[in-house]
């Protein structure tokens, strides 16, 4: 039996409370990690040799190790140092709410930081000339002529790196954490019905990312006018 | 360096380590190799004619891809050995049978690597000059020959480069099949965390080596790739 209808019942209010508590992660991941990414992309982009090997190193390091060896690294790792158990940071640390944070943060940060250096350096380069030439600050140049355009070529990208963050939260349940994926294996080690708790939790990790890939599909269409208008030019144009 | 002779060979943990890696790339190679070959037959059903076959295989793409890796390996770990139960049972085989952790996960990141890599291989079909699969057959040849020797070759040089990021992505989702028990690099360090409670001496260790790995990786792909595109290189001057 793949689906069982009494079980499925019973646990549905068990996985929404998970699901509050993934979504809750996404939002603190997303946060935070873009607070991290945003200085380590400008590094990346910067004129100063070891500010860009500072950058580079840092994406390379965190994109390259597996989520679930940073998460270890700060549960089960951090405690073996006295001077951290005995720091005021050990307050947050032993939590593994907070671990987790930090660990798929640091992550998420390392791919943001990529698409964002990449979308910033895809601005073209005379906008910026031209902004400079007629007097704007640097801080100015960035806010009114790089970031708005970053923010536009970034937006795919970012929102497959969102998905990507939804589906990584779910190791968090690894060290503890009650998440979806949490919730789910509960009902399981409880039922011995691997089907009904996992199936469910996969429908609405579905539902999850359906919702934000139009959100994204939206933003898009919001973002890109030109896009609207062009497309049926182009098939005026082939059609004439 | 105090903690050098936590590494040591026999004594320390070095062997465990050593097996633990070996099994990360194990399960990385068949992966990768089952989850290739699954994702290139995807791309050519998602590019046939028939209609229902191609809706079939987009949608298998677009649930695995949204599908956190680890519940997928839950699914086929817990629900494998269940389905093996049921299956056995009526052949007078009784109690509980549990799947292998190494294939249950190698099989669940297969079908992850499909996914992904039927996007990169539809990708890779389409972006084949038209006017080279009509010339080719304007020489008559067969169909599957044509796909064999001038859509295939052309279409693996455009889909390397994605290859190379998915190798990446498959070596770090082995990962999580430590998960369910099995005892690769990860889960090695862990045994060897809990009985020495050097946790991050090992953990930091794992990680060493896998960022070893995507450093490797993306050293070969370099060097594969100007080989591979050193005729495209030559013509387009600027």
């Amino acid at each position: 039996m793949i689906m069982d209808l009494q079980t499925l019942v019973g646990v549905v209010p068990d996985l929404l409370e998970g699901t509050l508590v993934t979504l809750q992660l996404v939002a603190f991941v997303l946060v935070i990690g873009f607070l991290i990414a945003l200085p380590v992309a400008l590094a990346r982009n910067a004129n100063l040799r070891p500010l860009r090997a500072f950058g580079a190193g840092f994406i390379f390091v965190f994109r390259g190790a597996p989520v679930l060896v940073l998460l270890y690294l700060v549960y089960y790792g951090l405690p073996q140092f006295a001077w951290i158990r005995q720091s005021a940071a050990w307050v947050l640390l032993r939590e593994p709410y907070v671990c987790a944070v930090v660990a798929l943060s640091l992550n998420s940060a390392g791919y943001a930081a990529e698409i964002l250096a990449g979308a910033f350096r895809a601005v073209p380069r005379g906008e910026v000339e031209a902004a400079m030439a007629v007097g704007m600050s640097r801080f100015h140049v960035f806010r009114s002529v790089i970031a708005p355009q970053a923010a536009r070529l970034a937006l795919r990208g970012y929102g497959n790196e969102v998905v990507f963050v939804i589906k990584g939260t779910a190791v968090v349940s690894m060290v503890t954490i009650i998440d979806l994926m949490g919730a789910a294996n509960a009902v399981y080690f409880n039922t011995y019905d691997p089907f009904t708790p996992l199936l469910a939790a996969g429908v609405i990790y579905l539902a999850m990312v359906a919702v934000l890939t139009r959100a994204v599909g939206w933003l898009e269409r919001a973002m890109w006018p030109e896009l609207r208008a062009a497309a049926p030019a182009i098939g005026k144009a082939v059609a004439g | 360096m105090g903690e050098l002779p936590l590494f040591a060979y026999g004594g320390g943990w070095g062997d465990e380590l050593l097996r633990g890696f070996g099994l990360t790339i194990a399960l990385s190679v068949v992966a990768f190799g089952l989850g290739t070959a699954l994702g290139l037959a995807t791309a050519l059903g998602e590019l046939s004619k028939l209609k229902p076959l191609s809706r079939v295989l987009q949608g298998y793409g677009a649930v695995i891809r949204s599908l956190p890796e680890l519940l997928i390996i839950f699914l086929l770990y817990f629900g494998g050995s269940l389905a093996l139960q049921a299956l056995l049972a009526p052949l007078g085989v009784e109690g509980y049978v549990e799947v292998s952790a190494f294939w249950a996960g190698a099989i669940a990141l297969a079908i992850i690597q499909g996914a992904y890599a039927s996007e990169v291989f539809r990708g890779a079909i389409i972006a084949v000059p038209r006017g080279l699969v009509e010339a080719a057959a304007s020489l008559g040849l067969k169909r599957w020959i044509i796909f064999v020797r001038v859509t295939l070759p052309i279409a693996s040089r455009f889909a390397f480069p994605g290859l190379c990021n998915l190798w990446m992505v498959v070596i770090k989702n082995t990962s999580l099949v430590s998960a369910v028990g099995l005892e690769d690099l990860i889960g090695a360090a862990g045994t060897a965390g809990e009985n020495t409670k050097h946790y991050f001496t090992f953990y930091f260790a794992v990680l060493v080596a896998y960022l070893l790995l995507s450093g490797l990786t993306m050293a070969t792909q370099s060097r594969a790739q100007s080989r591979l595109f050193s005729y495209a290189e030559a013509g387009r001057g600027a």
